[in-house]
């Protein structure tokens, strides 16, 4: 049997399989418009607050005024007292809290000095930065009008007192990602993992189903099995890829900033060392809904291992190496350094350095595992000479 | 039902993956999340800082940055260098003191300090983001203070004239913002739910082997001693998630956390009848758990969590009531921080009903009957 006719023949056994063409077709589409779909909206906005006013003067008001002019909050309701606050927020449909002392107005008039209390819902951390920010926004702009008032009628400059209020700009702004959107933080890094998972149960499945039959698997060598099952995988996830990470990452607003060039130079041995690591696992299974079971249990694991969720720097160290025997994790970050913070591709030359490294160990895994496995079918039933 | 529920336990003994699902593995993979997110609280984050001007004011001001215990600032001569580092994301954040910071001050020019953080790394580059401008305005206080002083104000007036309105920010539940208390509940409980779907996918591919055959009995009372026989089981794996977060973690919880067991309930129930319906469906074990995967795996990106339900586009809603997790999440967190009565959590249980209209299908289905055995 050609190469070429071995390619045939894999891609025919992996469209016809309807188990793995739900994974490789179904699922990756499917996934594509899933699992981003939460974060379209991207930021969250408009929260909803519960403000106590024991206040009440222009003062108080402006201030709440302010608060709803930020966009990330909304004066959803006002409340007589702490306790009753308290209440609607344990409800769940209010998540922060704005008290305004008695005597707010006065107490800043007279030169004192007034205390703002601001509460958020930490349950949910994203809900809690926005209030926060939001709140924080309006206290400041408040207190400004306040000190720029008081400087007024002792008689400074308006230039002079905005000086000795603001010595200095601080110009924070985030590099990359622009809009601190939701979706190009979780994208890039999840549909990696997604491609990573649906190659291993790809190859998984069809190798678990054909370990007790006869079939075009037994008339060619192990080596030859190997590549040209690779090669199969690889080109369905040459076109995967590039909808991924071409198509998708354009729609859901991903920065790309690495060139073609790079990205493929990269994405090879990190297809090569999946595809290989699925092979070398499938002669692990017998059962075809075996690779799925294994592979789905260790998702969440591999994605909050792989440090763009969660800092590197906080996992403990052996979790860390041990993650780096899994393909996935080194190309997650090495993908994110490429493509979203433009780092060189000698920035990620000991990621790319680490996935050949699993290419080449999961290459001689998955060829001794297809050795064991012909053997084994051998006994079975003999190959036909053809 | 006794000999039913015998024959499960049987199938069970001689399947070791059905075994280890039941037991050992989930528990193991709950353990390696939680050690993963151990540290709690992120802190000593590189940040590069890059001071152009060297005077005792930025240096000052590089004090400040270093005390924040969640920034650990590392030096650098040249903004490329500190940018290249940050490029290659071995620094979160770049502040950059300007030329002249100190004279400019000091002659009221407005001098600007740049501070730069990854928004890729979205937890990350907001925290610090926050942490950096506090270190900073609070390093600018003590100038602010003593330009009022030239003033002429009193120290008491020049504290109050620098900040009028004091603020005061609590977070509500949560206390301390610890990252265990907010993400390990929820990635436990979607771990939990993938691993009850795959013990009830299993028991419930049994059927289709042909050694399982029985007509004998019809389907619906063998699909029932399959819910009562792992229904139990999966019970102890979420007790043990409790067990871990509010026994051994301590973390603070505000009703007692055993008002959360109908919820557990309702939620292996929901999760049973939804993989039966897949299963009566496909039947056929390898495209039963690929469908039951597709369905589930994404589970935890729906629960609310980590991005408000509020602001999900209204598809992602919907779906969202799909998810027997996204229910049970709700009452968690009722109980665990508005600490809600146990009345009122039963009451919430109740949006888990409509997955008992499933039960339509499953009888009608169950009722054709499994097709000729295939492998």
């Amino acid at each position: 049997m050609t190469l070429l006719r071995l390619i045939l023949e894999e891609l025919k056994a992996i469209v016809a399989d309807k188990a793995i063409a739900v994974t490789l077709f179904g699922g990756v589409l499917f996934y594509a418009l899933l699992y981003p779909l939460p974060y379209l909206n991207q930021v969250p906005t408009e929260q909803a607050l519960v403000v106590v006013d024991l206040d009440n003067t222009s003062l108080s008001r402006e201030l709440i005024r302010h608060a709803d002019a930020s966009p990330k909050i909304r004066v959803a309701r006002a409340a007589g007292s702490v306790a009753e606050a308290q209440h609607y927020i344990a409800s769940g449909d209010f998540h922060g809290l704005l008290v305004i002392p008695a005597g707010f107005k006065r107490d800043l008039l007279l030169g004192k000095g007034a205390t703002l209390s601001y509460g958020g819902d930490a349950s949910y951390f994203l809900v809690y930065s926005a209030l926060v920010e939001g709140l924080v926004t309006a206290g400041m702009d408040a207190a400004r009008s306040v000190q720029l008032l008081g400087m007024l009628s002792r008689g400074e400059s308006f230039a002079g007192a905005s000086l000795s209020l603001l010595p200095m700009h601080l110009n924070a702004v985030p590099a990359y990602n622009p809009g601190l959107g939701y979706t190009p933080y979780v994208v890039p890094g999840l549909f990696l993992l997604i491609l990573h998972q649906t190659l291993l149960i790809g190859t998984g499945i069809l190798g678990a189903g054909q370990w007790r039959k006869a079939g075009y698997w037994q008339q060619v060598s192990s080596l030859e099995l190997l590549i040209g099952r690779i090669a199969a995988f690889g080109l369905i996830y040459a076109a995967l890829g590039a909808f991924y990470m071409g198509w998708c990452y354009h729609w859901y607003g991903v920065s790309v900033q690495a060139g073609l060039g790079d990205i493929a130079a990269f994405i090879v041995p990190f297809y090569l060392a999946t595809a290989a690591a699925g092979v070398a696992a499938s002669c692990l299974f017998r059962r075809r809904d075996m690779p799925t079971q294994v592979m789905l249990l260790a998702s969440m694991p591999i994605l909050f291992v792989s440090g763009f969720v969660w800092p590197l720097s906080l996992i403990p160290e052996p979790l860390v190496m041990a993650a780096q025997t899994i393909p996935a994790v080194p190309a997650i970050f090495g993908m994110l350094k490429l493509n979203q913070l433009g780092t060189g591709f000698d920035g990620v030359f000991s990621e790319w350095l680490t996935l050949w490294l699993l290419a080449l160990v999961y290459l001689a895994l998955a060829w001794w595992g297809l050795v064991v496995r012909q053997r084994e079918v051998n006994q079975l039933s003999p190959p036909k000479q053809g | 039902m006794k000999t039913l529920l015998r024959r499960e336990l049987g199938a069970l003994w001689q399947n070791p993956w059905q075994l280890a699902l039941v037991s050992y593995l989930p528990i193991l993979a709950m353990l390696a999340l939680w050690w993963l997110f151990s540290a709690a609280l992120p802190r000593q984050l590189p940040v590069a800082m890059v001071d152009l001007d060297n005077s005792s004011l930025s240096r000052e001001l590089g004090r400040h940055i270093a005390a924040s215990p969640v920034i650990s600032p590392i030096s650098f001569a040249s903004l490329p260098q500190a940018e290249d580092a940050m490029n290659r994301a071995e620094v979160y954040a770049l502040v950059v003191v300007p030329h002249g910071f100190s004279r400019d001050l000091k002659t009221g020019a407005q001098p600007t300090v740049d501070v730069r953080y990854n928004g890729q790394f979205l937890l990350v580059g907001k925290l610090l983001a926050a942490n950096l401008q506090q270190a900073i305005a609070d390093a600018m206080k003590p100038l602010a203070y003593s330009k009022q002083l030239a003033h002429g104000a009193n120290p008491h007036q020049a504290h109050i004239n620098i900040a009028p309105i004091a603020t005061q920010t609590t977070a509500l539940f949560n206390r301390n913002n610890n990252y265990v208390g907010f993400l390990v509940p929820p990635v436990l409980i979607a771990l939990w739910q993938l691993t009850a779907m795959l013990v009830f996918a299993n028991a419930l591919n049994r059927e289709l082997e042909p050694s399982a055959r029985c007509d004998s009995v019809g389907l619906l009372p063998r699909l029932g001693a399959k819910l009562l026989c792992y229904m139990p089981l999966l019970m102890l794996q979420g007790l043990f998630i409790h067990a871990l977060l509010f026994g051994y973690l301590k973390l603070p919880v505000a009703a007692s956390p055993l008002w959360l067991i109908p919820a557990m309930l309702a939620l292996l129930l929901a999760v049973f009848l939804i993989v039966a319906v897949i299963f009566l469906l496909m039947q056929e074990s390898a495209r039963v758990v690929s469908f039951c995967t597709a369905l589930f795996a994404p589970a935890f990106a729906f629960m609310g969590v980590t991005f408000p339900v509020q602001d999900m586009p209204a598809a992602a809603q919907y779906w969202r009531l799909l998810m027997p997790s996204s229910h049970y999440i709700d009452s968690h967190i009722a109980l665990v921080s508005y600490g809600v009565s146990g009345m009122e959590l039963l009451g919430k249980s109740f949006t888990f009903m409509p997955f008992l209209l499933l039960l339509l299908p499953i009888a009608l289905l169950a009722r054709k009957g499994l097709k000729e055995a295939q492998s």
